[in-house]
């Protein structure tokens, strides 16, 4: 029982890492406004 | 001091000095897949590897591809491993017919040597099989660093990439890394190892009678592959419990400078590796000097510190001061082989580095010593760092630097070529604020709960001291412990194995994104109004960003421990 939920928190934490790479493209692909770049 | 201790710790720096260009040279030509001089050797191998895999080696992933066939990678590792600590007892090559590792335990250790830590909460000759240690740990070591290395390649070819919208293959760069870079160094010194000393056998543990007549079981194993691995990955992660203070893994004052050299080289090579990539060496140069000026500061604070002595211990043990037949100084946790410039420089070393291992016990170190070498771990592992995250974590910081220049005089920041705007700020920062929300949230939390304050085995400041090292070795990829602390508890076990994932993957991502969004930008030529980033100003401004970043994070956290218990010890209060 504790091996599954062991593994369970290995998935889950995985998991999360992820839905954090497809946030940080979200945010990557979000238009921001132009930069005032001189 | 002693002018020969100084010595042994200049001929380390030139030895890695030395070696940064060559190596970092044949880095680039790896990672760019041109011809080096093992190719028509290792050539087929990696051929036959992406057949039987089914790896198509031209075909290039976007950064989130390459993020999630990474996760992907580590995911299944990571339950490989668990699987194995587990199983043991039923496998072969088991000679002390040792138990399964406990579930918390195991998990702690397979996060631990997947992301390339190596916490070990465990003594490593009487908990893990022959099996465990071969299958298991020795190959996490060669993989979690082929892979940090592979993020960092991919994280430059996003500054010297134009337009493009792929960062590499991270299969490839995975092999490449494993075949060509680790696996040719690690046969070389292996040998090495062994010629000097370090056993490598699959025989079980040696039964002796002792000149008093009883028996003692004498721990060895196959150490010699596993001890290169464990200082070239950044790893640091052991096959004895004490680690390279160890005879077996670390027997004579040679190995010691030998073990100290591989522990760095691969990570200063990177930076040339960096500069040859974007089409400027100095570059490359340029972020050595920082981590070199760091690397110095550290060294040369240790040594003379630790070679003084305790001050609470004066009066009492003349013995403190060097002399022909003694070394002097703090000897406590030192092995008499290594001395005090010995210990001191594996120390600096290992906590810069990300490494982890040690040769010395990092507990009896002086207070100010330990603040030393938490605050080594606590700059994000920039001080060469381990391979790949040492790289990546410095050009974190040099994005941050370039970002401060611009907002001085209204431009946009630009580093290598790029432009750095907002999204990669932003992806940046969140990089950045990864490691010390996982070390100070989670070493806030042990200090107030149960559990935590169960496992301490000091009080008052030093105690504190033992938590907050515990978190930020595993947040910043270290493994090194600072003793005392008894961290083999499933609360420990299961907050350090977060800290380990947070400070490992949640920081790959960004990077790995910031990666993608470089490389997608063309490359633009340097203007008058360009802040140079080769040279002197640059390095000190760069310098002064990761010190300011890392005092203003940190210093709250280090006055509460080292340096009050080093005021305490001026008073003779000892803990």
């Amino acid at each position: 029982m504790l091996d599954l939920i062991m593994l369970l928190l290995v998935v889950v934490c995985f998991g999360l890492a992820t839905a954090y790479a497809s946030l940080c493209e979200y945010l990557l692909a979000r238009p921001t406004g132009e930069d005032g770049s001189l | 001091m002693t002018t020969a201790g100084w010595l042994q710790i200049a001929i380390f720096i030139g030895i890695v000095g030395l070696l940064t260009r060559p190596l970092g040279g044949y880095l680039a030509r790896v990672y760019a897949g041109e011809r080096t001089f093992l190719q028509p050797l290792l050539r087929p191998i990696e051929t036959a590897l992406y057949r039987i895999a089914g790896v198509k080696p031209d075909l290039e992933q976007s950064w989130y591809q390459y993020a999630g066939t990474l996760l992907l990678f580590h995911a299944l590792g990571t339950a490989a491993l668990y699987g194995l600590l587990r199983l043991q007892s039923w496998l072969p090559l088991n000679p002390q017919d040792l138990p399964p590792v406990s579930p918390d335990l195991a998990l702690n250790t397979a996060v631990s040597f997947v992301t390339n830590t190596s916490w070990q909460s465990y003594s490593g000759e009487t908990t893990l099989s022959y099996a465990s240690q071969m299958a298991g740990i020795t190959v996490q070591s060669f993989l979690s660093v082929a892979a940090g290395i592979a993020v960092a390649v991919a994280f430059i070819r996003g500054f010297a990439r134009r337009r493009s919208a792929t960062i590499g293959n991270f299969w490839v760069d995975l092999t490449r890394g494993t075949l060509y870079v680790l696996l040719p160094i690690c046969v070389v010194a292996a040998l090495f190892l062994v010629a000097a000393g370090v056993p490598q056998t699959l025989a079980p543990p040696a039964e002796v009678t002792t000149l008093d007549g009883n028996t003692q079981v004498i721990a060895r194993g196959p150490v010699a592959t596993q001890e290169v691995i464990k200082l070239m990955s950044g790893d640091g992660g052991g096959f004895f419990n004490v680690n390279s203070a160890h005879p077996f893994e670390n027997p004579t004052p040679l190995t010691n400078l030998a073990e100290v050299v591989l522990i760095m080289v691969l990570g200063a090579a990177l930076t040339n590796c960096f500069g040859r990539m974007v089409g400027s060496e100095r570059q490359g140069w340029a972020l050595l000097g920082v981590m070199a000026i760091l690397f110095g500061l550290g060294v040369g604070a240790l040594y003379p510190l630790e070679a003084a002595g305790n001050p609470a211990l004066t009066a009492l043990q003349p013995g403190q001061t060097a002399g022909a037949q003694r070394p002097g100084g703090n000897m406590e946790g030192k092995e008499m082989r290594f001395g005090i410039a010995g210990s001191a420089l594996f120390a600096n070393a290992s906590t810069a580095s990300s490494d982890g291992a040690v040769n010395s016990m990092h507990d009896s170190f002086l207070p100010l010593s330990g603040g030393i070498l938490l605050a080594n771990m606590m700059v994000d592992e920039v001080i060469v760092g381990a391979p790949g995250s040492g790289l990546f974590g410095m050009l974190l910081f040099c994005i941050v630097t370039v970002f401060l220049g611009g907002l001085m005089i209204g431009r946009t920041p630009e580093y290598a070529g790029k432009k750095m705007r907002s999204s990669e700020i932003k992806m940046t920062i969140l990089a950045l604020l990864v490691v010390p929300a996982a070390t100070l949230g989670l070493a806030a939390v042990a200090c107030v709960v149960e559990p935590g304050l169960a496992g301490l085995g000091n009080a008052g400041p030093h105690g504190y001291s033992e938590i907050l090292y515990a978190y930020t070795s595993a947040a910043a990829t270290n493994g090194s412990a600072f003793a005392g602390l008894n961290a083999n508890s499933p609360f420990y076990n299961l907050t350090l194995a977060l800290a380990m994932f947070a400070g490992r993957f949640l920081v790959i991502v960004p990077v790995l994104a910031i990666a993608g969004s470089l490389a997608a930008q063309p490359i633009i030529s340097r203007s008058a109004g360009t802040l140079p980033t080769d040279g002197a100003l640059y390095v000190f401004f760069l310098l002064g960003v990761i010190v300011i970043v890392g005092g203003l994070t940190y210093l709250p956290a280090l006055a509460l421990g080292p340096i009050v218990e080093s005021l305490q010890v001026t008073n003779g209060m000892l803990y």
